[in-house]
């Protein structure tokens, strides 16, 4: 087995048990379901390119993109902990490179953000089924966004995890930084209709450019502005994924 | 055979050197010690041997692999137990043994029988199903040295191993670890307990402020550098006249918080003691026990470092 093979089975073991995996299906039903169905009263449908969606299709897709980003936490707390715990120190003493770790840890983060997408799009299946609009490119523009998507928030919270030192700084950070992404984005609600100031602020946000890249993939919109954000999307990734590794590579003992 | 050489080897931070130009040579088949006070400088040296720091400068070759070109072939060879605590907090003492073994990508049969030996060995069943993080720090301490010993090794870095542990898991570790070494593994055994290295090492550095002071078996430092010898000699009652008596007596010293001992501690014990005893003939004073304590590697290290404090 290769290195980033047997990190990748390390850290899925160490990061995935019971509890996270009830919370994964559970949160995603509580939304799309609950929150989904409740605010239909004030939000019946959303304009999508040509299309009026359903609110609660219009959520159920942007709750893979925020379960994407929501699951990608994993990277930072797996550097944490291995900070902390002390296996950073005990994996490079063994028969690893810090290349070995940090791509194990992406490899990671891709998994888990591919597999929250599907379980997402399982669940929420059947309240976009009336609007989906399946084509060549569905499966492959939901898997560049669950893989970019992985690797921008992954390194992002990477970059936190090398750089704080207290873990009360971590959590705060990491936590306020989601936070901000999650509420300042299209995931719950669309652009218009929202003041200037805060729709200029959603598109400052890349989560803003996943959703709409998934929503383009669910329901047929590719226009030439989702291929812009792909771009966007992409670069960012690379450039916070340059930065995470240097600093994971610059991390002394 | 040596199976690590170390020559004019260094670390800087600054202007602060952790590591002064060391150079020795460990042979294969041994418990090698390597001692010193706190920030001595052993911790920076261990983290240089096992490729988790560059050094500043010199050159190192373990199991013959240039180990500043070839880290990673290094450590594909080596096991490494470093000082602080290392686990996966939520995994339980066979899960953590046993991944372990998995990420040395040692075969899934292979590693299913080390965990059970291991925790036989290490006295870790009762525990095998508990969480890391609901160990004790002994525990968790003797999980991380057994891990070590989930994979193939030639040459292993303890650093401090038994810290946290009681006195009959220390010294069943220090059993342990000396059948692995009659079986061909290298220890390189960095500790401050002198009596562990005595008991265990074959050959000892000791390290203060980066330099290494002396190399050699623990019996030959105590030949080269423990010709003081001491005597102890309890009296049966107290004579507060003694203090008068002994007056003369060079390199004697009396303490009268314990009944009243004398404590001879010199180069010509005997002839002091001869002295001693006359006088205390001479004046009737009965002695009620007698004892010569026989040198050890801490004095040996206490009066190495004290003499480094001093020259510097």
């Amino acid at each position: 087995m290769y290195p980033i093979i047997r990190l990748v089975n390390r850290n899925l073991t160490i990061s995935i048990n019971p509890a996270y995996l009830l919370w994964q299906i559970i949160f995603p039903i509580i939304y799309i379901f609950i929150a989904g169905f409740a605010y239909t009263s004030l939000i019946r449908e959303v304009p999508f390119g040509s299309k009026e969606l359903a609110y609660p299709a219009f959520l159920a897709s942007g709750m893979i993109g925020f379960n994407i980003m929501n699951s990608t936490l994993v990277s930072g707390i797996i550097i944490w902990n291995d900070r902390k715990y002390g296996m950073f120190e005990q994996i490079m003493s063994g028969p690893f490179t810090r290349a070995n770790y940090i791509l194990s840890n992406i490899c990671t983060i891709g998994i888990i953000g591919l597999v929250s997408a599907s379980l997402i799009a399982l669940i929420g299946y059947p309240v976009f089924f009336d609007s989906i609009d399946f084509s060549i490119v569905t499966v492959p523009l939901i898997v560049f966004a669950a893989i970019t998507g992985s690797v921008l928030f992954g390194s992002l919270a990477s970059i936190i995890a090398t750089k704080l030192k207290s873990s009360e700084g971590f959590n705060v950070i990491l936590n306020t930084a989601f936070l901000f992404f999650a509420f300042v984005s299209t995931a719950f609600y669309p652009a218009e209709g929202a003041p200037d100031p805060l729709k200029t602020a959603f598109y400052l946000n890349p989560l803003t450019y996943l959703v709409d890249i998934i929503r383009a993939g669910i329901f047929g919109n590719i226009s030439e502005f989702v291929l812009v954000e792909m771009g966007i999307l992409a670069i960012i990734a690379t450039i916070l994924f340059i930065i995470a590794t240097k600093l994971l590579t610059k991390l002394d003992f | 055979m040596s199976c690590l050489t170390i020559n004019k080897l260094s670390k800087n931070y600054g202007s602060v050197k952790a590591v002064d130009d060391i150079t020795m040579s460990v042979k294969s088949g041994q418990v090698f010690g390597f001692l010193g006070p706190n920030g001595a400088g052993k911790s920076t040296t261990t983290k240089l041997l096992t490729t988790l720091i560059q050094p500043s400068g010199g050159s190192l070759n373990i199991l013959g692999i240039d180990a500043l070109k070839n880290p990673l072939k290094v450590r594909h060879k080596i096991g490494v137990v470093l000082q602080q605590p290392s686990y996966e907090p939520t995994l339980t003492v066979e899960k953590s043994l046993e991944k372990y073994g998995m990420m040395w990508n040692v075969p899934k049969n292979e590693r299913k029988s080390r965990v059970e030996q291991l925790l036989e060995d290490f006295d870790l069943v009762d525990i095998r199903k508990k969480r890391n993080e609901d160990l004790s720090i002994g525990q968790r301490r003797r999980v991380q040295v057994a891990r070590e010993f989930m994979h193939d090794m030639d040459l292993l870095f303890l650093d401090e191993p038994t810290v946290g542990l009681d006195p009959s898991a220390r010294r069943k570790l220090l059993d342990y670890l000396r059948t692995k070494v009659n079986s061909g593994l290298t220890i390189f055994f960095t500790t401050h307990i002198l009596t562990e290295a005595e008991y265990l090492c074959d050959e000892i550095a000791i390290i203060d402020k980066g330099r290494i002071l002396a190399i050699d078996s623990p019996n030959a430092l105590k030949n080269r550098f423990g010709k003081d010898k001491t005597i102890k000699i309890h009296l049966l009652k107290n004579y507060p006249e003694i203090t008068k008596l002994l007056s003369g007596i060079q390199d004697s010293k009396i303490d009268f918080h314990t009944g009243i001992s004398i404590t001879i501690h010199s180069e010509q014990s005997e002839i002091v003691l001869m002295k001693i005893l006359k006088i205390l003939n001479d004046n009737s004073i009965e002695i009620d026990d007698l004892s010569a304590v026989p040198t050890n590697l801490e004095e040996i290290f206490l009066k190495m470092v004290e003499e480094n404090v001093s020259n510097n």
